[in-house]
């Protein structure tokens, strides 16, 4: 396949890319002592000193567990709401739980996750004063994803051809046992490159959980901002630690997707 | 498979030298006065555009400036550090905002200064749900027993005469363990010296006020930090017991919330403008 020389491609394209933004930093008096002299003071003091780094460290912690965390209950929520959504029609409680999943997904796709993060807290769980706000969170991000992978779930089972169930029903598997041995097993397979992709958009949605008093690595940088009134160094540093952590599991996705279709005709 | 690694590396590169690109951009800040006409009063601060903590009683002080222009010319901000930023940027020609955390601005960023002229003078206090009458009799009581044994004039001096960087959360006695529960307090440690997050703890003038007032009512005293603007909700759902946050006693405000007696008396409300940007009036 072509796959070899566009990758050789594009690598020289990058380290041009590279080159021409070192040549642009050089002009712009980036590798001067003043520059660095300014830079790394400035530095120091907004990560060095006074162990300022562990503030990161700990709102790394909290958005890791968070999205750990919510991950799973997404997963949970989405799996029972697309088998509940792809279900035979038929009896009235199959058709009343159908109704209910699609007002959940409605709701909670339509409304930003923010919002929900609020509602939660503020409404919902208002008199929940000795409950970990981290949960409450969890349960908002985890519950909003869930909406997410439940439609990602039902494109993957709606993929699958139908013969694949007529073919389970006919050697006489009941219909649970045919969705759980025939069709969810390689729905799931095509569905995980999407499912990661959902994850990773959930890492960066943490980032509002400051909003109800949770530091995450967003509030962290915040928190130093606070402290050493500097506004650009801790935010960039923030960014940067989303993006090794997001360029990591996109790379994570990718050797998934591989591995995910060796088995695979075609 | 090791091609495809080494162009993530190179784009990683590539990223990383955008990002060094944008600090060095902001060491490089200039900061840029307006052509010739500088800020002279407050008079002309009613046709500037201004900055503001969201929710905090600056932006309504600005407000009132700014009239029906309000829409058009004032910017509110989540964070304090923002406003200031915006102002260095030459977004904005004034932040309107309480004294002693502009003054800290002051002293850490070059280029900034006070306009002469106080816009306010103001009153803090703690804030309670509409109606915990229990509790706010409470605190009343534990903080005029702070006030007569000198103990909150120490707190104060402590934080406006001494070292502030030298003061550790470790330092402040939260009562853990005490047998009548947790005292919850919302506060949005960004707005020194009233209260600052350091490192996972917190210090300032309220923390040690409300640490003192814990330790009267026997209490546990746990720091929520949120934004300031979502503050009065979380007092108002009973998420915290009270919110002490150099909060600004107004009219309006009373009729959402019930305050205690204040603790702060002609807390100055100033406007924070670039230095080549403002011509103080000649006395």
């Amino acid at each position: 396949m072509g796959v070899k020389t566009t990758s050789r491609r594009g690598d020289v394209f990058l380290w041009l890319c590279a080159a021409v933004l070192l040549f642009l930093l050089y002009q712009s008096g980036f590798f001067t002592e003043a520059a660095w002299d300014d830079f790394g003071r400035r530095f120091y003091q907004n990560f060095i000193k006074d162990r300022r780094y562990m503030m990161l460290v700990d709102g790394l912690k909290a958005t890791l567990f968070m999205t750990a965390f919510s991950t799973l209950i997404g997963l949970a929520v989405g799996l029972i709401l697309s088998v509940i959504r792809v279900a035979y029609k038929g009896g009235v409680p199959i058709r009343l739980l159908n109704a209910f999943a699609e007002c959940y997904i409605t709701v909670l796709r339509g409304t930003p996750a923010m919002v929900q993060l609020l509602i939660w807290n503020f409404t919902i769980f208002a008199s929940a004063r000795d409950l970990n706000t981290q949960y409450i969170a969890i349960l908002a991000f985890g519950l909003n994803s869930g909406a997410y992978v439940a439609e990602i779930f039902r494109g993957g089972i709606e993929s699958i051809d139908p013969g694949q169930m007529e073919a389970g029903r006919s050697l006489g598997l009941s219909y649970g046992a045919s969705m759980r041995y025939i069709v969810l097993p390689q729905a799931l397979r095509n569905v995980v490159p999407m499912l990661f992709n959902e994850f990773i958009a959930l890492l960066k949605e943490t980032s509002v959980a400051g909003y109800i008093g949770i530091d995450d690595l967003t509030r962290a940088g915040q928190n130093i901002q606070a402290l050493t009134l500097e506004h650009s160094q801790p935010l960039v540093m923030v960014a940067i630690i989303y993006l090794v952590i997001v360029m990591f599991l996109t790379g994570v996705v990718r050797r998934l997707e591989q591995w995910l279709s060796r088995g695979r005709r075609g | 498979m090791m091609k495809r690694n080494k162009g993530v590396w190179a784009l990683c590169l590539a990223l990383a030298a955008i990002f060094s690109m944008t600090l060095y951009a902001s060491a490089e800040e200039k900061l840029t006065g307006s052509a010739g006409n500088p800020l002279r009063g407050v008079e002309q601060l009613k046709t500037a555009r201004l900055a503001a903590q969201r929710g905090t009683v600056g932006q309504f002080i600005a407000e009132d400036l700014l009239g029906d222009k309000k829409g058009e010319l004032l910017t509110t901000y989540e964070k304090y550090v923002d406003a200031i930023a915006s102002l260095r940027q030459g977004k904005v020609r004034a932040v309107v905002m309480d004294e002693l955390p502009a003054k800290r601005f002051l002293s850490e960023v070059a280029g900034l200064t006070l306009m002469d002229e106080a816009l306010s003078e103001e009153s803090y206090a703690i804030g309670f749900k509409k109606g915990n009458a229990g509790l706010l009799g409470q605190v009343n009581k534990a903080l005029s027993e702070l006030k007569a044994d000198g103990t909150l004039a120490a707190i104060f001096d402590k934080y406006l005469n001494g070292d502030v960087g030298a003061i550790s959360p470790e330092g402040i006695d939260l009562n853990k363990g005490a047998k009548g529960g947790r005292l919850v307090v919302g506060t949005e440690a960004g707005f020194a010296p009233y209260e600052l997050k350091v490192g996972s703890g917190y210090i300032g003038i309220d923390i040690e006020m409300c640490a003192a007032i814990a330790k009267k009512l026997g209490r546990e005293l746990v720091i929520e930090n949120m934004n300031f603007d979502a503050l009065p909700m979380a007092v108002s759902t009973g998420k915290v017991d009270m919110i002490c946050a150099g909060i600004t006693v107004t009219e309006e405000r009373k009729e959402n919330m019930d305050f205690s007696d204040n603790y702060v008396e002609g807390a100055r409300q100033v406007a924070v403008v670039r230095a080549d940007d403002y011509q103080a009036p000649v006395k």
